[in-house]
């Protein structure tokens, strides 16, 4: 209801009219921009090739931004729910008050001015991955020569908690973060609170063991005596292994308890108890319950979660197209599709470089670059104040047709530090200016 | 080779390819070593341009080239750019270095 009335019907009846007319590509032209941003690829006279983007998270934005800056005449749709993005990345300091809801807000229009896309706010109910069309939830068909999919992810369902907003996730950024920042700011000085990590694959490795590093300096200073228990349901941290060892350890051994094996079955919302796999129960005066995760539900509804016990969505990892029979023009980027790569927005960005890249040279008749590589580099907050730094670089590997980490090029910082601290903010910015502006 | 005639071959040979594709299929020509330059754009802006880490537009491929192999050699600290310029083959290094080289 609420997002429906962003369909602006102006953009919109442009759009269905250019999208839909699938055999008058030639004269077709493109609606001109409104705003005052320089155009950087000109709207085209021709149009040679149409794409339609469903997701406008950093890995669908991005391809959409790079189709139309390296692409040749390919006019691009994209679908998104909302009109403004809100950044998972840098959200936990929304929690420690260090960062505003606000500041992570990012808005389409650049990529409408200055990259010529066209965006369409509205929610797709059904996609074609044989005839390339997407449905939208007022029934309007566009149909284009691809389709890029980058939906993100979802949740499983918590038993015992059923729709219950009394343990957040705050994992996707928007309301439930504003509720857990509010939760943990009422909490009494020494009290507990609970932060779950579900079992991988999941968005953003570090990210949980991050979080409760800020988490726990925080209450160290607002809420002393209080406890943080860290229920995680792997067999060992993930990721970053020696940073986060030693300051679970050192720095916040007073304030954080975890829990290897610890995988959340059920919980109680009402008396904010969690039920666990070796028969632990946990209580906590607050709770971030994040649930185990899956693609986001337009790819199991497609067909292609063929991967990750049908959590996932499969890929080629040349071009991103599904692996699933039949769904070829079907193109799946970021934390939906199943890769040996993280799922995360700075990956998520050069996955969609290397499928835009794919497509420009498939929609000219061309094949695939047969030798891409993707790189992922993060930071982690390791206290409010000092941060640690996360790197991977991918080469695709021809005999697996995976993409493989290079071993000399993966790795993190021996340590955290004030220096890395301001890198990060520098860092959030500069990914958010190539994915956005 | 100076800067200079190395970017003369190259401009020929980007000749010489524009010619063989208009010749065959109507494929569009896609410039070697953007796709890997675009490793940089996360954090260097979009064609190296900014906003974020140093400007990488304008640098010679020479120049760039060299960096990358200071940062590999363990020259410039252990930092995050020691460790990204491990991740690419010598040859990548000079494809994205001449790719970038060619942004103003």
């Amino acid at each position: 209801m609420h997002r429906r009335k962003f369909l602006a019907a102006t953009a919109f009846s442009a759009l269905a009219t250019s999208a839909m007319a699938d055999d008058d590509k030639k004269s077709s032209s493109r609606s001109g921009s409104t705003s005052t941003t320089t155009a950087v690829v000109p709207a085209s006279t021709t149009v040679k090739a149409r794409v339609i983007v469903i997701g406008g998270g950093m890995a669908g934005t991005t391809v959409a931004k790079y189709l139309r800056l390296w692409g040749d005449g390919i006019e691009v749709t994209l679908v998104e729910r909302m009109p403004t993005y809100t950044s998972n990345i840098m959200s936990s300091l929304v929690l420690t008050g260090q960062r505003t809801m606000a500041s992570l807000t990012y808005k389409y229009d650049t990529l409408r001015s200055k990259y010529g896309v066209t965006t369409v706010f509205g929610e797709v109910v059904a996609v074609d991955p044989v005839n390339a069309t997407v449905t939208l939830a007022d029934k309007t068909v566009l149909k284009a020569d691809r389709i890029v999919m980058a939906p993100g992810i979802t949740f499983d369902t918590v038993p015992g908690l059923g729709t219950s907003d009394k343990m957040p996730h705050a994992w996707t950024a928007g309301p439930q973060t504003t509720l857990l920042a509010s939760q943990l700011n009422t909490m009494r000085p020494g009290g507990v609170a609970v932060l779950t990590i579900p079992k991988t694959p999941y968005r953003c490795p570090p990210g949980p063991y991050e979080r409760a590093c800020l988490v726990a300096d925080w209450l160290r200073v607002k809420k002393p005596g209080s406890k943080l228990i860290v229920l995680d349901a792997n067999s060992d941290i993930v990721t970053e292994k020696d940073n986060f060892t030693n300051a679970f350890l050192g720095i916040h051994g007073n304030v954080i308890e975890y829990h290897n094996n610890a995988e959340v079955l059920s919980v109680d919302a009402s008396t904010m108890t969690l039920y666990t796999n070796g028969g632990g129960t946990f209580k906590g005066d607050v709770v971030n319950m994040i649930p185990r995760q899956r693609a986001g539900g337009l790819i199991a509804a497609t067909g292609l979660n063929n991967a990750t016990e049908g959590r996932f969505a499969g890929v080629n990892v040349l071009s991103y197209a599904s692996t699933t029979p039949g769904a070829s023009k079907v193109h799946i980027i970021g934390d939906s599709s199943a890769t040996t790569q993280p799922k995360a927005g700075h990956v998520a960005n050069q996955e969609a470089k290397v499928c835009a890249d794919a497509l420009t040279r498939i929609l000219a008749g061309g094949s695939p670059d047969s030798a891409p590589v993707t790189n992922s580099a993060c930071f982690s907050t390791i206290t409010t104040t000092q941060a640690s730094w996360l790197h991977a670089m991918y080469q695709y590997d021809p005999v697996s047709g995976t993409m493989v980490a290079v071993p000399a090029a993966t790795g993190a910082s021996v340590g955290w530090n004030t220096e890395s601290f301001k890198d990060m903010g520098k860092w959030f910015g500069a990914l958010m200016a190539d994915t956005f502006a | 080779m100076s800067n200079l005639s190395r970017r003369r071959l190259h401009a020929l040979a980007a000749t010489a390819f524009l010619v063989c594709a208009s010749v065959g299929a109507q494929a569009q020509t896609t410039p070697a070593g953007r796709l890997l330059a675009s490793n940089c754009f996360q954090c260097h802006g979009t064609n190296g341009k900014g906003p974020g880490f140093d400007t990488l537009a304008g640098k010679s491929a020479n120049e760039l080239y060299k960096e990358m192999v200071e940062f590999r050699s363990g020259k410039e600290g252990k930092g995050i750019m020691a460790k990204h310029s491990m991740g690419y083959t010598d040859a990548q290094l000079r494809q994205l270095a001449q790719w970038l080289s060619t942004q103003r």
